[in-house]
């Protein structure tokens, strides 16, 4: 099953708190890596909170744990805290403005039976 | 009284207590600014070239080895800078006629060229604070990115004009795309938008404004907006980095929005900015060639244009120089790698994605922790603020200097 989403990146004190205590702490990681989807969205996947998903698109791909939103109802929207795993989806192919589209990341989202993306895996990526 | 240089409203309202070299109580401190303040004691840089550790000397001389052989050098990051640490980089460039460019370029600099350039209206956050009824955070979120401005500034604290405060005299809206947690405090003013229609959102206020019926979104929501902007005395925009994403080149119509509402009544623009001294590279680099930012000096002449941005500047570069920023984090993937594998020299304090795949590390003091210096807050307010623990690391400014002389 696939859904496609469009993924806006947002800004999350706590996660910015994390970030601070470490780049490689499990607690930086858990609040990166993690997708917000809406309800439906995670019913058509047949995933549950803390599973993990392939968020892919032409760009990159990352695998990072789903969590249902508690927001009002938004099929089709996403949401990732802004951090190095939703700015690998990024496509960098930017107009006259120069300004990336974080704020709206097209991308297919998918059930994984894989780990988590570390972010030691990101860093190589950059430099392969 | 020290100043947090978490994030630009630098509070200098924090009181704190030091024990043994550590924070043993801290007073008006956010969770932001106390994990800023704490950050002091982790994952600290260590000179490096090449992965191995070096003197502090060689790393230098190394940086400066490296941009005095490279032709098309870039210097990037700069916002988390002191005044003084950016206009030494800016003279750099200008000896280097290297490329030159900040955070701003791939987010809220459009809206901050407004500002400085007087093509929107500006205030103090003082001026907020004692007489802003009204306070639209749009496309930004406060509550997670500066704590305190609700509480200091935009709608709890009572001002010369607005003794009754947030119980009857100041509303805030929020219009985002998504309802983030300074939405939900705007309860009954929270908008949505969806992504990318900031454009027709404010058609659609203009045409309230004029009488008219709004072609999107929820009308009868639409014409309650409308009301409540009227009804506004003193008004303050906040756009931040949700609403440049969605405009890109229309933010035209944000300056149509502001010169509307004053044809009512008197509305202001602060951009919500991200680092704690964006607005200070944008003013320096701006009195200095005329642009904001994405500048080149290659040969002795100011060239500006998006080449001169990060975004293209990092993929023809042959060397770079990444001072006080992320760009390996930040950055969409392409953009990150063509950095990543140019001969890259990066200044910070603290260990990040780019100071992992940088050939040259060099660290530095944090500002307001180990370095004094000043800054334009979010309102261009200069703040000064001085060290509050003496750790003998280098500041950007003295770094840059030893870089100058080596080259």
């Amino acid at each position: 099953m696939e859904v496609e989403v469009t993924i806006v990146a947002f800004q999350d004190i706590f996660q910015n708190e994390a970030r601070k205590k470490g780049l490689y702490t499990d607690e930086y990681r858990q609040l990166s890596a993690q997708i917000i989807l809406d309800k439906q969205d995670m019913t058509r996947l047949g995933v549950k909170d803390g599973q993990r998903v392939l968020v892919k698109n032409e760009v990159c791909g990352v695998v990072v744990a789903a969590k249902t939103s508690d927001d009002e109802p938004h099929p089709g929207l996403a949401f990732m805290i802004n951090s190095p795993w939703s700015n690998q989806l990024v496509r960098d192919d930017v107009c006259d403005t120069s300004i990336p589209g974080f704020k709206k990341i097209a991308a297919r989202v998918s059930p994984s039976e894989e780990n988590v993306t570390q972010i030691s895996e990101l860093l190589q990526r950059m430099r392969a | 009284m020290v100043v947090c240089t978490g994030c630009s409203l630098l509070c200098e309202d924090i009181e704190l207590v030091l024990k043994d070299g550590s924070i043993s109580q801290a007073k008006n401190l956010c969770r932001k600014g106390y994990a800023h303040f704490q950050a002091l004691f982790t994952e600290r840089t260590r000179p490096t070239i090449d992965g191995k550790e070096v003197s502090l000397d060689q790393a230098i001389g190394k940086a400066a080895e490296i941009l005095k052989s490279a032709e098309r050098p870039l210097l990037y990051g700069w916002s988390n800078s002191s005044l003084e640490a950016q206009a030494a980089g800016i003279d750099l460039a200008r000896r280097l006629g290297a490329t030159i460019d900040d955070t701003s370029s791939f987010c809220q600099g459009i809206l901050m060229e407004l500002v400085l350039t007087g093509k929107v209206p500006t205030c103090t956050l003082d001026d907020v604070r004692n007489y802003a009824d009204t306070s639209v955070f749009w496309g930004a979120d406060p509550s997670n990115s500066y704590p305190r401005l609700l509480s200091r500034f935009a709608y709890y604290p009572r001002g010369e004009k607005r003794q009754k405060s947030y119980e009857e005299e100041r509303i805030c809206i929020a219009v985002d795309v998504r309802k983030s947690a300074t939405a939900r405090l705007c309860s009954n003013y929270y908008f949505r938008v969806p992504p990318g229609q900031d454009a027709e959102f404010i058609e659609s206020i203009l045409a309230v404004l004029d009488g008219k019926i709004p072609r999107f979104g929820d009308k009868k929501r639409m014409i309650e907006l409308g009301t409540v902007l009227r009804k506004t005395e003193y008004g303050v925009l906040f756009p931040g980095f949700g609403m440049v994403s969605s405009l890109q080149e229309k933010t035209d119509l944000l300056v149509r929005l502001a010169a509307k509402l004053n044809e009512m009544s008197t509305f202001k623009v602060i951009p919500i900015v991200g680092h704690y001294n964006m607005r200070g590279f944008n003013q320096l680099l701006l009195d200095e060639t005329g642009f904001i930012n994405r500048v080149s000096f290659q040969g002795g002449k100011v060239i500006h244009g998006p080449e001169q941005s990060v975004m293209a500047a990092a993929k023809n570069c042959d060397a770079a120089l990444v001072i006080g920023a992320d760009p390996l984090s930040a950055l969409p993937f392409g953009t990150a790698r063509a950095l990543a594998k140019t001969s890259l020299i990066a200044i910070d304090p603290r260990q990040t994605l780019t100071t992992n795949a940088a050939r040259v590390v060099i660290p530095s003091a944090m500002y307001g922790l180990e370095a004094g210096g000043s800054s334009l807050r979010l309102d261009g307010a200069k703040i000064e603020f001085e060290a509050i623990f003496k750790t003998g690391n280098l500041s950007d400014e003295q770094i840059l200097t030893r870089i100058k002389e080596a080259i």
